[in-house]
């Protein structure tokens, strides 16, 4: 999924456990979506129907992750997501954080 | 692919106008804010771009985006593409000016559409994406992608918009020569293209629902993505070689345009050579006028508004704020199919909403005489999109005082013009009548548009 830019850096942050990745994917959904607070973000909230998140704020969205992870995301695994909701994005996210040790 | 000869005038990044203007990011409208929308429950979030592309429309970190190497090998083949001075037309009309022209029609497709195609299916083939779908108006971005696809070893569907097609059937030819599916759209594969009968009877066609009718057949079918021709940022960019290179190449000549002309479909042509002559008239400190021609049959810049819209009759791309008459605007069947587009894309909206473009429309009329007058002088046949530019480049000089400085113009010529041989010579023979615009299609249109921007919730602070 993710080549973890390992050559240079010595820091890396540990694997996200759920609750940290829900935190982080709750600010990052602020982030983008104008007027969304990170609070009142809940995981059973659908990204479209709920958030009204579309491509573009989803590219946004990922750009955000991929800069608050430090990652590099690979075009080839990102083209057969499907997210439904904020849980499937959480789900993406602790796919993507880097492992410790990484 | 080794042993590519790379001219040095061939630039090896993309300008980046967003890191200059980062305030020209589109933003689109959160669909929760649009009342009545269908209940979308269930539907899923998927890139539908590879992200690597899709973030370059959001790019504002640089200014000079790195051209990968597979691209740059096969653009070497055409490019860069030549830099000439229309002497011949000068001394026809006289005028006090010194007019550049940039050709962008001498590669196989015959058109700039080329530069994106190819940047495009690199990423979607390095995606692992085998087919890619779209929608075309005038065919030359059809063209473009079949040709591309073909190179790349992807299969291409093609939703054509039937007036064009029945213009120019041969370009469908060189579609299918080169491995492309060619629908007529309105068609009756997508639900959109049946339902488009209904503003549309007589099956004329329009881009959005071309766009429309791709979008809904990439859903529906496994590894197929819909790839867009203009309007986008990314594509604005691809198309920046055009403008990097005039810009260089009158460097050689010791000149540096005072006006830059182009025609404006969605706004890649017209990005593509005048964003970079911006960004260096930037860097010189000295001002640059910068003109997009439309048709006058479809006038989204000066008779447009400046509007939340749809891109598309699908209805599921972002919603952004452009110039635009409407999505359902189904404008009369001019030749130049490629200036049909409703709207102008979000970036090219946003520089005419701040003054940094002007506009001007132009009679199919006009645009032929002026693409005749080109071909006799300068023995080049313009495309019909590209001798709008032409028209509205001659109505420029033909205003500049005698008393001033001459005018350093820059037209850029987007297509050749073989495959509209038969158009140019039914307007030869006066086959060919004036187009007007279709007032009642029209105020239908922009009526809907305001309709549908009154669905729009206000967002708190503006309320």
């Amino acid at each position: 999924m993710v080549t973890g830019d390992n050559s240079s850096k010595t820091v890396v942050q540990p694997k996200l456990d759920r609750s940290q990745a829900k935190m982080l994917v709750s600010d990052v959904l602020a982030a983008v979506i104008p007027g969304l607070k990170a609070e009142a973000v809940d995981e059973r909230q659908e990204l479209y129907a709920d958030l009204g998140m579309d491509s573009l704020r989803f590219v946004q969205l990922l750009v955000e992750l991929e800069g608050r992870l430090s990652v590099h995301l690979v075009d080839e695994d990102l083209m057969t997501i499907d997210l439904v909701n904020v849980a499937d994005l959480i789900d993406l996210v602790e796919r993507i954080s880097p492992s410790a040790g990484e | 692919m080794a042993g590519t000869t790379r001219d040095p005038l061939l630039p090896t990044h993309w300008f980046n106008i967003l890191h200059d203007r980062p305030q020209y990011v589109a933003s689109a409208l959160p669909r929760s804010q649009l009342a009545g929308l269908e209940d979308m429950a269930g539907h899923g979030l998927q890139l539908q771009q590879p992200f690597s592309l899709a973030r370059q429309s959001l790019n504002t970190a640089d200014r000079f985006i790195p051209i990968p190497g597979e691209v740059l090998d096969r653009y070497a083949q055409y490019r860069p593409t030549p830099l000439r001075r229309a002497v011949r037309l000068e001394e026809r009309l006289g005028v006090n000016a010194r007019i550049y022209y940039k050709y962008e029609g001498a590669n196989l497709v015959g058109s700039h559409k080329l530069n994106t195609a190819l940047a495009q299916v690199h990423y979607y083939a390095r995606a692992g994406v085998k087919r890619m779908v779209t929608g075309t108006g005038a065919g030359q971005w059809g063209t473009a992608l079949a040709y591309a696809c073909q190179i790349m070893g992807l299969e291409c569907t093609i939703f054509w918009v039937r007036s064009t097609l029945r213009q120019k059937p041969v370009r469908g030819d060189m579609m299918r020569l080169f491995g492309a599916d060619v629908h007529e759209s309105p068609s009756d594969l997508t639900e959109v293209g049946r339902r488009a009968f209904t503003d549309d009877p007589a099956g004329i066609g329009t881009l959005a629902v071309a766009t429309g009718e791709g979008l809904a057949f990439a859903a529906e079918h496994r590894e197929t993505r819909f790839a867009i021709g203009s309007g986008e940022n990314s594509v604005l960019l691809h198309q920046t070689v055009i403008g990097q290179e005039a810009v260089a190449q009158m460097d050689l000549l010791g000149e540096f345009p005072d006006c830059v002309i182009a025609c404006m479909g969605a706004g890649s042509n017209f990005g593509g050579v005048a964003l970079p002559v911006l960004g260096a008239a930037e860097d010189r400190e000295r001002p640059v006028r910068l003109i997009a021609v439309e048709s006058a049959a479809c006038p989204k810049l000066t008779r447009g508004r400046y509007r939340y819209d749809l891109s598309d009759a699908l209805g599921t791309t972002p919603i952004t704020k452009v110039y635009s008459l409407g999505s359902t605007y189904v404008p009369p069947p001019v030749y130049a199919g490629g200036l049909r587009h409703h709207s102008a894309g979000p970036l090219c909206s946003a520089m005419y909403a701040d003054g940094s473009l002007e506009a001007m429309a132009i009679d199919q009329d006009a645009s032929f005489r002026a693409g005749l007058l080109f071909c006799q002088t300068e023995g080049i046949l313009p495309a019909p999109e590209a001798a709008h530019a032409v028209a509205g480049m001659i109505d420029v000089v033909s205003r500049h005082p005698r008393h001033e400085d001459p005018l350093v113009v820059l037209v850029n010529i987007s297509g050749h013009g073989l495959l509209d041989l038969g158009a140019y010579q039914r307007f030869t023979v006066g086959e060919i009548e004036a187009v007007a615009v279709d007032e009642a299609s029209l105020a239908k249109s922009l009526g809907a548009l305001e309709d549908f921007n009154q669905r729009i919730a206000q967002p708190a602070e503006a309320t």
